[in-house]
């Protein structure tokens, strides 16, 4: 049962933004079951984002020989984005075998992300899994595959400092005011002017818990629209000085070519405030802000040089973690290379035959400690028991598998809830898992303690049982 | 050798290597370091009380025990890590132990050293004067203490901030710029009182023991110099809203020459009534 594992991709790397334009996906739906239909699939996933596209296919050995996969991916991309397939080839990577399995692994931990550490590659990454599950178009291989990509990259967030520095501009912004006020709630924040960039940063500091936010715009009707959606307060912008005693922190990023808020002001603000820090964060290019602001006392300000400066460090910083982030994914690439190759009949019927007889002794050891001393001849002659009920249990379910090995396509499926349900493979199952196949109203406990209670009983020496 | 003659001599073992294995854990910013630390600090406090305990006990043979130099900075060094435990449950500043501990193991050592050294006191002052004078006095300086670690860690922190420091410099677990002005709050609003409840105490009953206020005493002087300080500082923290910079700066200052007070003329001055003499 050889099977073919192929990824294919561009990303933010490999392709300019109009090529990614140009090539991005945007009928997920249609693409992966026309894959399907063109090439000799048996497995096809896709995601698409403004940063990269990815195509991972699975496929049969036999029925696969002596074909490009890869070239007819490309084929198939190219003509559902209509594109010329040339510019495509200059701009992907194809991905063969375990080499495929790592990059997807890199991916979900977004160790290939342009912000590495960011985690919202593994939400699309999850998103295009659950409608390619839904459309049937993921089976064993990506199931499996997928889904140790998620623990991956749990397991790289967990056990590095990849993602634990600010490394957004925004969220440095939250964090350096974290360290000027400590908690933020109780603070008032005030945005001035209306940049894209302000108002990601006037988001973070609602989510870190400032109480109020005031919105000042040259235009007023765009502060009140801005207000409405931030569900903050409308400033005029003549009122912006006025409203500053009771401001805590000010994120400024207008279109003034001259400073609009200057030292002198600031001044007579920090009287009024009674001292209380002032933080401010000028985005704007020319500055709003003058220099000359930090220079007071108990005020601080921050251009956005500076705040590019606090991120770029924490980056290298990222990198640093990287590397230990990488050997996780190779560890796990190994791990999952075992799995591929349990999934043939032969190595099912050794580990299955193995688990039941591992069982058994198990439980006659137990069963022995409990009878006291016995001699030779009944001990072999239990052992021998409990040997040919695991085999004779298991026949039934070992010539069921034989019999779908023969057929066309379904042999793995079912080798695979095979291991899943004996747990063959030796994997935790974490309360979670599979949450989002399971309805609210069925919700019970994975408990199984009430069907195969595995701790020993008491045993006392009235209930001893007497050797025949 | 008796418990009484290991007791020093372990808790001195036990702040100094809880003072350096706190500092070594701060440098290479080692959790594990500063938690044995701490484990190495509190079981040296543990000591201290019982210490502390047993002189208290002694001094109802010979009352003389409480005005001996071993008491008197015994005391001190306990009063420093007590306000430090308050500071810590209160405000999160478990960073201050960088203070605390050195000063208690500074104190604690200037106590052993000083066994047999008593200061020269009128047999009257005792019992009241004890809780007015010495008490208030100590508490205050314990205060003043934590001020001043608090005060140097938020000029340490502000100026990273001002001077653009990468947020990876900025210690993770170091509390904020306004935690750290709270403590410099609470240690003015606090402390100056007790410290004029103290220093007034002292003069009332020098007036009562020897008809006079003021005896020129060098330790009298710079106890008003810091008082005048101390008053300034409570006057513009609370009439001017003094924050940040400025106070973080004078109670540092109103804290070294508390140093120079207790340590500097205590033992080399020669004093009237302040001074430690075998």
């Amino acid at each position: 049962m050889d099977k073919q594992i192929i990824l294919v991709g561009l990303n933010h790397r490999t392709a300019s933004v109009d090529v990614r334009e140009k090539f991005a996906l945007t009928n997920v739906e249609n693409f992966e079951q026309g894959l399907l239909a063109a090439c000799p699939l048996r497995e096809v996933l896709a995601l698409s984002t403004c940063n990269r596209v990815e195509v991972l296919v699975v496929a049969d050995g036999e029925r696969a020989a002596g074909l490009d996969l890869a070239d007819a991916v490309l084929h198939h991309w190219a003509m559902a984005c209509e594109g010329p397939i040339d510019t495509l080839r200059q701009h992907t990577y194809a991905h063969r075998g375990l080499a495929a399995v790592t990059h997807l692994f890199s991916v979900a931990a977004s160790l290939d992300s342009m912000i590495m550490g960011e985690p919202q590659i593994l939400g699309q990454l999850k998103k295009s899994y659950r409608n390619a599950v839904e459309r049937g178009t993921a089976h064993v291989i990506i199931n499996r595959l997928l889904h140790k990509s998620f623990s991956v990259a749990k397991r790289v967030r967990t056990e590095t400092a990849i993602a634990s520095s600010a490394v957004s501009i925004s969220y440095a912004a939250v964090e350096l005011a974290k360290k000027i006020f400590g908690e933020l709630s109780g603070k008032t924040a005030m945005l001035v002017g209306a940049g894209e960039m302000a108002e990601l940063a006037a988001t973070h500091l609602l989510s870190a818990g400032i109480d109020k936010l005031l919105i000042c715009n040259r235009t007023y009707a765009r502060a009140q629209e801005l207000a409405r959606t931030m569900h903050g307060e409308s400033v005029f912008f003549e009122d912006m000085v006025e409203r500053l005693p009771g401001v805590d922190i000010i994120i400024s990023s207008t279109g003034s070519p001259t400073a609009i808020i200057r030292a002198k002001d600031i001044r007579g603000v920090l009287k009024k405030r009674r001292n209380r820090a002032m933080f401010f964060i000028d985005i704007a290019v020319p500055r709003d802000i003058d220099p000359d602001v930090n220079s007071l006392d108990n005020v601080y300000l921050y251009d956005i040089d500076d705040l590019k400066e606090v991120v770029e460090e924490n980056m290298s910083a990222r990198q640093h973690e990287a590397v230990k982030a990488r050997s996780i994914v190779d560890q796990e690439t190994e791990a999952f290379a075992t799995w591929l190759k349990s999934l043939a009949l032969q190595p099912t019927i050794t580990d299955l035959l193995g688990r039941a007889e591992e069982v058994g002794q198990r439980e006659l050891a137990k069963t022995l400690k409990r009878l006291g001393p016995v001699d030779d001849d009944t001990r072999e002659a239990l052992e021998v028991l409990v040997r040919s009920m695991a085999h004779k249990l298991l026949h039934e379910p070992i010539c069921f598998l034989k019999r779908r090995t023969r057929e066309e396509g379904s042999a793995e499926r079912f080798i695979d809830v095979t291991r899943r349900i004996f747990n063959l493979d030796g994997d935790a199952a974490h309360p979670d898992a599979h949450l989002d196949r399971r309805s609210p109203d069925t919700e019970e406990s994975l408990d199984c303690e009430e069907c195969c209670p595995d701790a020993e009983p008491q045993s006392t020496p009235g209930d001893r049982v007497k050797p025949q | 050798m008796g418990l009484p003659d290991v007791l020093p001599i372990l808790i001195i073992g036990l702040y100094f290597f809880g003072t350096a294995l706190y500092v070594l854990g701060s440098a290479l910013r080692n959790e594990r370091l500063k938690v044995a630390a701490l484990s190495l600090g509190g079981a040296g406090f543990a000591l201290h009380a019982l210490d502390l305990g047993g002189q208290l006990l002694n001094a109802n043979a010979s009352p003389d025990a409480l005005t001996s130099g071993r008491f008197l900075f015994c005391l001190l060094g306990f009063g420093i890590l007590l306000i430090f435990l308050l500071l810590w449950w209160r405000f999160k500043m478990r960073f201050l132990a960088v203070v605390a501990l050195p000063l208690a193991l500074v104190f604690y050592a200037t106590a052993d050293a000083t066994s047999g050294i008593k200061a020269t006191l009128p047999p009257m002052l005792t019992g009241l004067f004890f809780l007015l004078h010495i008490g208030t006095l100590f508490a205050s300086m314990a205060m003043l203490a934590m001020g001043a670690g608090a005060g140097a860690a938020f000029l340490h922190l502000e100026k990273r901030i001002k001077m653009k420091a990468s947020l990876k410099k900025m210690q993770q677990d170091m509390p904020s710029l306004d935690t750290f002005d709270k403590v410099n709050h609470w240690v003015i609003v606090g402390g100056f009182p007790l410290y004029a409840i103290g220093l007034i105490s002292g003069f009332i009953w020098a007036w009562l023991s020897s008809k006079r206020v003021f005896s020129g005493d060098p330790k009298e002087i710079l106890a008003l110099v810091m008082l005048v300080l101390y008053a300034y500082l409570f006057h513009q923290r609370l009439a001017y809203g003094w924050r940040g910079r400025k106070p973080a700066v004078l109670v540092i200052g109103v804290f070294l020459l508390m140093i120079v007070s207790m340590l500097g003329i205590n033992f080399l001055v020669p004093t009237t009534f302040h001074g430690f003499k075998p």
